[in-house]
């Protein structure tokens, strides 16, 4: 592993329940004591299923969400730190890709306005003619046809929404990209094209990944480790061989069995039914 | 601007704003329109009818009623523009800070907003008046201040509604400040139901407005409005009872105008992009449907009667959508059986027709998507084709229960679960309200959800995803079905509770023997459920049969990439197959096999004409290529 693009030490977020007027404040820990690294270029899957907290992991990196204690460290400045001196700074070197695709874009604004605000605003290209060259090589990057920059995010599919929202998140030139459930809302056929997508952009681009998911067989296609996540702590790591082959932790054993596998004679939740 | 057009297009819309253009004419220009001065006195013709002199008569004064009526347009419209740009002014910025900010501002703001909610308007709207002092002016800032009130709230929730959507969050990745956010992202994306609102609020003032005036606490003397014509025509109107109708009229029209043009705006808005239904906006939101301007007629090649046998037997189901070119099949001559207790998997793209043909065995399909009359669906030996609304409900609530993809999205938030499981077993099981109570538990119990009793006085919210959607089991098991309709039901899931609910959902149907039609992009979900399976494209089935078959033997060349695409946990390989191209809209006229473009292995024949499911050897199994059709004549 190259040096450590991203490290996440000792991570903890607590959350306050109940209201303003609750007498009795409850605290939910989303993330214990959690801790990983990114090397430069690398692709790590955060996975376990909703509420294990890796959304909260990937906030925190995002600067989105303030860590109760622990640290996050970009290259060699602090997350935090950094959100509070350089927002721009800190956006323009870790950007995101959501799930839902259509709702991730302003409905209000064609595609050449979604990505030319991240091209003023972070890269500081104010020039419109410029940000629309750009935006042209984005749509290009990810696989698209150039026309795309007049439409609006209603008239997209799915799969197309995605890989703007990719685009958008190319726009800055970022180390790393969270990639919150980015291919979970999209069916197989699409699922694998932005799948191979990604994986073509890392090698073209060196930018790293910290990519968020519950099916393993997806996060294992694209990922060199994996961390897998249960009630806010992390369970387990390794390379995605590991984890996948030889896993240690039980929780694991649960996430992989699971998955559901396309053929009928492996493993069924369905055994012996007749039809008359 | 769009959206204008197609308000214009309509008489709801054109009525009212020529009405309108009218009013704002007379305002404008009141000189060019009004035959006479209308504060001249003239003691020679008092209180007369409408003559050729006078359109609208005289009054007590001898003044033209008619030039006084075109004379009030304008402080009616003063009044409008006065009372809504305050309104406007106070309310939105308000509104859009605190359901931004949230917090202690939003609880303070919107405490002070409904205790002065509280208050009747109009005494309010006096007591202002009362303290600023009578004219049209001082009670206009009334009017705009209480509605204000109304228009914090309307933003307040559509902020709230907003500002967790994933594009603002984007927003702030970009970089945009607060600011930008607010009013780039957020205010765009609420202009149409202010546009209703304002519109709507314009009405209300106007009849606040006649009301003050009708009082003498708005316009004074001896400048006309209309509510101050209708109380000067008070005391006439016993011997003269034409006297009030001019004023009357103008209020009247004028009020419904606007009414009825925030009607139609909010129609037209929620049928644009962004609105409406989904399976139609796909089509037309692509543009797929380029080139076609004449819906293809599905071939009626298949006169096959119902399987008598089968529970639900679809025979040549065609859907129609509507396109950017016209109305176009979204689905294709399908044909599916389910016998009873069977576990039939639609397995297909976006774009496939999967759930549209779900929606349309259901009766559930949005407005402006139709079922083409050849079509049958039989089910329990009932055809439910051109079943009226009211008949098609009472099939579902006693034989068909739906279970939808998000199960948070089909509970009503309002409502305690208790209340949502409970109402159908009294409307249409008569049940008391304690039997539909035990029954609820009894449902609940058996979908797996812990303490039924207390969780029915729980709220949707309340629920994980996983129990919400064992909820919307147990009230798709509440009418005792034989048969379930799943879209995608476990497809919102992470794959631990997909597995719990799957698990669930086969139990369920073994236990009581139900039959479910299983909707789903998810071909590993189809090989661990399913008994059958059909894989549809673009509108057609392309190969049907017993799963074991299916998987171990695919025939047709999609469900052959389909199932290559499946990303696996033991497969060394590290990119995915992926099928080029893309799905062909519905209003794509194509000829020949509607996959041949993105097939590797289509050849001359395949573009040539339409390509028939033919049945493969062995029997149970059918595909719809050539390639598989060559080699069963081969075989015979």
């Amino acid at each position: 592993m190259t040096g450590s693009l991203l490290r996440v030490e000792n991570l903890v977020v607590e959350f306050r329940g109940g209201g303003a007027f609750a007498l009795r404040r409850e605290t939910v820990t989303a993330v214990k004591d959690v801790s990983f690294h990114i090397g430069a270029g690398d692709a790590y899957g955060l996975v376990g299923e909703s509420g294990s907290g890796k959304t909260t992991t990937g906030r925190c990196v995002l600067g989105l969400q303030a860590p109760t204690s622990g640290s996050i460290t970009l290259g060699t400045d602090d997350v935090g730190e950094l959100r509070k001196r350089d927002p721009q700074l800190l956006h323009q070197r870790i950007q995101a890709v959501f799930q839902n695709p259509i709702a991730s874009l302003n409905p209000a604004m064609t595609v050449a306005r979604i990505l030319a605000e991240p091209l003023r605003r972070l890269v500081g290209m104010k020039d419109p003619a410029a940000a629309r060259t750009r935006g042209e090589e984005l749509l290009d990057a990810v696989r698209l046809p150039t026309d795309v920059l007049d439409r609006r995010p209603t008239e997209l599919s799915g799969g197309m929404a995605q890989r703007v929202s990719i685009a958008r998140a190319l726009a800055s030139s970022p180390s790393l990209i969270v990639l919150d459930e980015a291919v979970s809302a999209l069916d197989v056929a699409t699922q694998a094209q932005v799948i191979n997508l990604l994986a073509d952009l890392r090698d073209e681009t060196g930018v790293s990944y910290l990519f968020i998911g519950h099916d393993l067989a997806v996060v294992r296609h694209l990922c060199d480790r994996i961390g897998v996540m249960s009630q806010g702590a992390l369970v387990e790591e390794g390379t995605a061989d590991q984890v996948c082959h030889s896993p240690q932790d039980d929780y694991t054993r649960r996430l992989l069995d699971a998955v559901p596998v396309p053929d009928p004679t492996v493993k069924r939740v369905r055994h012996g039914h007749t039809t008359r | 601007m769009a959206v204008l057009r197609r308000v214009v297009t309509r008489p709801s819309g054109t009525i009212p704003l020529i009405w309108l253009a009218v009013v704002g004419f007379c305002a404008l220009f009141p000189t060019v329109v009004a035959t006479h001065d209308p504060n001249a006195a003239d003691f020679a013709s008092l209180l007369e009818g409408p003559s050729g002199a006078h359109y609208f008569g005289t009054d007590e004064l001898g003044r033209d009623t008619f030039s006084r009526v075109v004379d009030a347009a304008r402080p009616a419209a003063l009044a409008g523009l006065q009372a809504v740009s305050i309104s406007l002014i106070l309310g939105l910025p308000i509104g859009l800070f605190v359901g931004y900010a949230g917090g202690w501002w939003d609880r303070i703001v919107m405490r002070v907003v409904d205790a002065i909610f509280s208050l009747p308007g109009l005494i309010l709207a006096f007591a202002i008046v009362a303290i600023l002092g009578p004219g049209l002016t001082n009670a206009m800032y009334s009017v705009g201040f209480l509605f204000s009130l109304r228009v914090i709230r309307l933003v307040r929730g559509m902020v709230l509604s907003v500002r967790e959507e994933p594009f603002i969050e984007a927003a702030r990745l970009s970089g945009a400040p607060t600011t930008t956010v607010l009013g780039r992202y957020l205010l765009p994306n609420m202009m149409g139901p202010l546009i209703v609102q304002t519109t709507i609020s314009f009405a209300a003032v106007l009849i606040i407005e006649a009301a003050l005036s009708f009082l003498g606490l708005g316009v004074q003397q001896p400048d006309a409005t209309w509510g101050s014509m209708l109380r000067d025509a008070r005391s006439f109107q016993r011997d003269n009872p034409w006297i009030p109708w001019p004023p009357g009229l103008a209020i009247t029209l004028t009020v419904l105008a606007f009414n009825t043009l925030g009607d139609t705006l909010r129609d037209v808005l929620a049928a644009g992009p962004g609105g409406g239904s989904k399976a139609p906006r796909r089509g037309v939101a692509l543009g797929l449907a380029d080139g076609a301007t004449t819906a293809a007629r599905p071939a009626v090649d298949d006169t096959a009667d119902p399987d008598p046998e089968a529970l639900l037997s679809v025979r040549n189901l065609s859907v129609i959508v509507p396109t950017s070119t016209g109305p176009a099949p979204a689905v294709r001559g399908l044909d599916v059986d389910l016998r009873p207790g069977e576990i039939v998997g639609l397995v297909g793209e976006s774009g496939s027709g999967k759930t549209v043909s779900a929606l349309a065995v259901a009766g559930l399909l949005p407005r402006g998507v139709t079922i083409d009359p050849g079509s049958r669906i039989h089910f329990d030996g009932q055809q439910l084709v051109g079943l009226t609304e009211a008949r098609m409900a009472q099939v579902r609530g006693t034989g068909i229960g739906m279970i939808f993809q998000d199960p948070t999205a089909s509970l009503n938030p309002a409502l305690t679960v208790g209340y949502q499981l409970a109402e159908p077993l009294r409307i249409h099981h008569g049940l008391s309200r304690a039997a539909a109570t035990d029954r609820s538990v009894e449902l609940l119990d058996r979908v797996g959800v812990a303490n039924p009793r207390e969780r029915l006085r729980d709220y949707p919210h309340q629920f994980s995803g996983g129990m919400a959607q064992r909820v919307m089991i147990a009230m798709a098991l509440a009418s005792e079905p034989s048969l379930i309709i799943a879209d995608e039901p476990t497809t919102a899931l992470d794959v631990t509770t997909q597995r719990q609910v799957l698990e669930l959902l086969v139990e369920l149907c073994d236990d009581l023997s139900m039959a479910m039609l299983f909707i789903t992009h998810d071909l590993g979900v189809v090989a661990e459920i399913c008994d059958r399976a059909v894989v549809m494209y673009a509108g057609q089935a392309v190969e049907t049969g017993d799963v074991h078959e299916l998987f171990a033997t695919p025939d047709h060349p999609y469900s052959r990439a389909l199932l290559a695409s499946v990303p696996l946990l033991d497969d060394d390989e590290d990119r995915l197959v992926t099928i080029p191209g893309r799905v062909p809209g519905p209003g794509e006229q194509i000829v020949g096999c509607r996959f041949a473009s993105r097939c590797e292995q289509a050849h001359d024949a395949c573009a040539a004409g339409p390509v028939d499911l033919v049945t493969l050897a062995g029997g149970d199994r059918s595909s719809r290529c050539l390639l598989s059709a060559a080699a069963v004549e081969d075989g015979a």
